[in-house]
């Protein structure tokens, strides 16, 4: 018997909004939230919604995110009959084939899902923030029958254009996708977390592969060819916090955002339902020294803290010494801020050093990223 | 290359009062993230000894459930792992709840892994030992057994009840092992720390059977010392004993001192635990937090100083805690003040807002008690 639904991450981008962040790592690899990286948050909801087969598909700088994704035994995919399989772009007998769209990607790994001979199969990108229950998803999919399912967040008009949009009918019923509208009908925004009915996916993805003129990409060319032969799609709409972090400002905001005890992703899983597992780095306890003084902020295992830190989030290794200050900041792991060195609404890459006496981004317009290219 | 087996033995554990009281000593909460055993067992994984069993004295639940598959140390799964080393027959039995008739037990581990050296060490004593240089030390000097020891200043005052030992001034040999009464100031205490040559390791588990059932490795160690060339390796890097519920308040607080800590966390000798995928540690707007060690999970909204606060735990908005050490998912209400206590797991400090322990005598919360 086949697996009822099997989850395919599209994790293959390189986010280039998110400039030198991205120079050696995808864009789910990431760090986020301290100890995060961005993908822990779609497979963490796997393994909460009870889906035990993850397909990640990597393309651009795969080598790390294959290596931290593993065999999936961070969010516990590793037991009998289940698996998170890397699936990076291969050479096959008819040459090398990158993934050309979001569409060509699953298209490729069509032989990845007949193994599994699923009923339905779950696309999800590796670069959002939120926390969801796919299986309520799934129900929802299977109640009304439908081929396609789309996730749909309800924004305010005046985001809608930046967004994919369903125009929807009364009873949840897609009759048309618009990218990005500059006068849209709905607000109703695509997620990028598809459900499809397994047959009808395989379908439309081998048909779309022999069309010349296609993107091979799941909203330009899948969606509206289902909706032009009457298939039967549909919106589910979710309540929740979600954040696709795919800017500088986007990525420092959706940390800050985690300092509001308002907000509802629910971080420190209040509820006991729906942790959000990651790499648990090995590193000494977090230290804070005589002189430390904090206040609203997140700091992971391995930090050490002799100045002040507000409205920040501090990876593990993080060190700030005597008489620093960090303001607004999201820092990366191994970020030395030395003696007296000034940080402000700013993110950190990974083991940059700011050394005594600097002062990063005093005026606070804009986030300033520091790297050591910039530095 | 030589194989090397290890035995964590739990059998040398001492009482912590409250805190083992439904536990070992090797699984009492250490710095807020690790347990007291991680660090030995650390030391074996460092050390490249891939195969582990740890001799359970007593009390096993919390040890089970830390260890779990024991994959969290790192020792190669396919060749190697942590066996939990147990035997319900004499837990109950004191005399008889020894570490050589759990060795002899569970013989089936040091046979079934054939090793040319056996290392036996407790958990109770922290450090950070290579093992890998114990063996050689051993292996070069041709002794049947070698002690790893340390030569301290402050016998009189700390290590009581460890063992001390004396050698011959020509030999180096050991010619005395006792327990150490605090008499004098210098000592060359015994780190409980022994490295057996297989072959010696059979003997000396067949002899134990023949003198006394109720003898352990420390009292058949002191019996042999005429017949067997006992040596010793001396151990220089940082070392205490947590032999007292006071030493486990003292040893926990050092570590708040940068000089000490720096000395056991190294880069190159991590030191693993099991993960509880918490998040990092959350600071309020009125978080005041200074001369403390904090775990993941933590949201702190009030003043913590010189203390250290364990996974999960909520300081509520105004609360003061001083000189303790909590434990992982304790909650301490708004308004409260500790001093010198130390607050067991799970445990709440709802509507006695005022609780001051010690310094010689912190103030102990039972683990789940609402106070």
């Amino acid at each position: 018997m086949g697996k009822e639904l099997v989850a395919m991450i599209l994790a293959g981008g390189r986010g280039s909004r998110l400039k030198e962040l991205t120079a050696k790592v995808a864009k789910p690899a990431v760090h986020f939230g301290g100890k995060y990286r961005i993908i822990d948050f779609p497979l963490s909801n796997c393994a909460n919604s009870g889906i035990d087969v993850v397909g990640v598909l990597t393309q651009y700088e795969s080598v790390l995110l294959g290596e931290y994704v593993g065999a999936g035994t961070k969010w516990g995919l590793d037991g009998n009959n289940s698996l998170a399989a890397i699936l990076p772009a291969r050479e096959g007998a008819d040459g090398a084939n990158w993934y050309a769209g979001t569409a060509d990607a699953i298209r490729q790994n069509i032989d990845f899902l007949d193994q599994y001979d699923p009923e339905y199969v779950l696309i999800l990108s590796g670069d959002h923030i939120y926390k969801m229950d796919y299986a309520e998803m799934l129900a929802a999919h299977k109640e009304k029958n439908a081929d396609l399912t789309v996730a749909v967040l309800n924004v305010s008009l005046k985001e809608a254009s930046r967004f994919g949009i369903m125009n929807t009918n009364e009873d949840g019923s897609i009759y048309e996708f618009e990218e990005k509208p500059e006068k849209p009908k709905s607000t109703l925004a695509s997620m990028g977390i598809y459900i499809f009915t397994y047959k009808e996916l395989r379908k439309y993805l081998l048909a779309d592969a022999k069309k010349a003129d296609s993107k091979h990409d799941f909203g330009m060319n899948i969606i509206p060819d289902m909706l032009a032969d009457n298939k039967r799609l549909y919106a589910y709409e979710f309540k929740g916090y979600w954040k696709d972090v795919g800017t500088v400002e986007s990525l420092w905001q959706a940390n800050m955002d985690l300092l509001d005890d308002k907000n509802t992703l629910d971080l420190y899983n209040t509820k006991k339902d729906w942790k959000i597992y990651g790499e648990d780095t090995l590193a000494k306890p977090q230290v804070l020294g005589v002189d430390a003084e904090i206040s609203n902020s997140l700091v992971n295992q391995g930090c050490t803290v002799d100045g002040s830190v507000t409205g920040s989030v501090l990876s593990a290794n993080v060190f700030v010494g005597k008489g620093a200050k960090v303001v607004d900041s999201v820092l990366l792991p191994g970020v030395l801020v030395e003696e007296g060195a000034e940080v402000y609404k700013a993110i950190v890459d990974e083991n940059v050093t700011i050394k005594a006496g600097t002062k990063i981004n005093e005026e606070q317009k804009d986030v300033a990223l520091i790297s050591n290219n910039s530095l | 290359m030589a194989k090397v087996i290890g035995y964590v033995n739990l059998h040398s554990d001492v009482s912590l009062k409250g805190l083992t009281e439904r536990r070992p000593l090797a699984s009492v909460s250490f710095l807020g993230r690790y347990g007291i055993i991680d660090l030995v067992l650390s030391n074996f994984s460092n050390s490249n000894i891939d195969n582990v069993g740890v001799l359970i004295k007593e009390k096993p639940r919390s040890l089970f459930k830390h260890m779990a598959n024991g994959n969290a140390w790192n020792f190669n799964s396919k060749n190697g792992g942590v066996q939990l080393l147990y035997d319900e027959k004499y837990a109950g039995n004191g005399m008889y709840n020894n570490d050589i008739n759990n060795i002899i037990e569970n013989i089936a581990f040091f046979e079934t892994n054939k090793p040319d050296y056996v290392v036996v060490a407790p958990a109770h004593i922290i450090n950070t030992m290579d093992f890998s240089e114990l063996v050689e030390a051993h292996a070069a000097s041709g002794n049947a057994v070698t002690i790893a020891t340390q030569k301290v200043k402050n016998a009189d005052e700390k290590w009581i009840g460890c063992d001390y030992v004396k050698l011959d001034s020509d030999t180096k040999l050991v010619t005395q092992l006792e327990t150490n009464m605090g008499n004098a100031k210098n000592r060359m205490i015994s780190l409980e720390t022994y490295v057996f040559s297989a072959k010696a390791f059979a003997t000396f588990l067949k002899n134990a059977e023949k003198v006394s059932p109720f003898y352990s490795i420390r009292d058949m160690l002191a019996y042999s010392l005429d017949e067997r060339r006992i040596g010793i390796y001396e151990y220089k890097g940082y070392v205490r004993c947590i032999n007292n519920y006071h030493a486990y308040f003292d040893v926990c607080l050092e570590f708040l001192n940068y000089e000490v800590s720096t000395q056991v966390f190294h880069t190159n000798w991590p030191i693993f635990t099991n993960t509880n995928d918490t998040p990092p540690t959350k600071y309020k707007e009125h978080a005041s937090v200074r001369d403390s060690m904090i775990a993941n999970g933590a949201v702190v909204n009030g003043t913590v100083e010189h203390s250290i606060i364990g996974r999960d735990v909520i300081v509520g908005e105004g609360a003061v805690i001083k000189n303790s050490i909590i434990f992982s998912g304790s909650v301490i209400d708004p308004g409260s003040v500790l001093e010198n206590v130390i607050m067991d797991k799970h445990a709440r400090v709802k509507n006695m807002k005022n609780l001051k322990g010690e310094v010689k005598e912190p103030l102990f919360i039972k683990e789940g008690d609402v106070v």
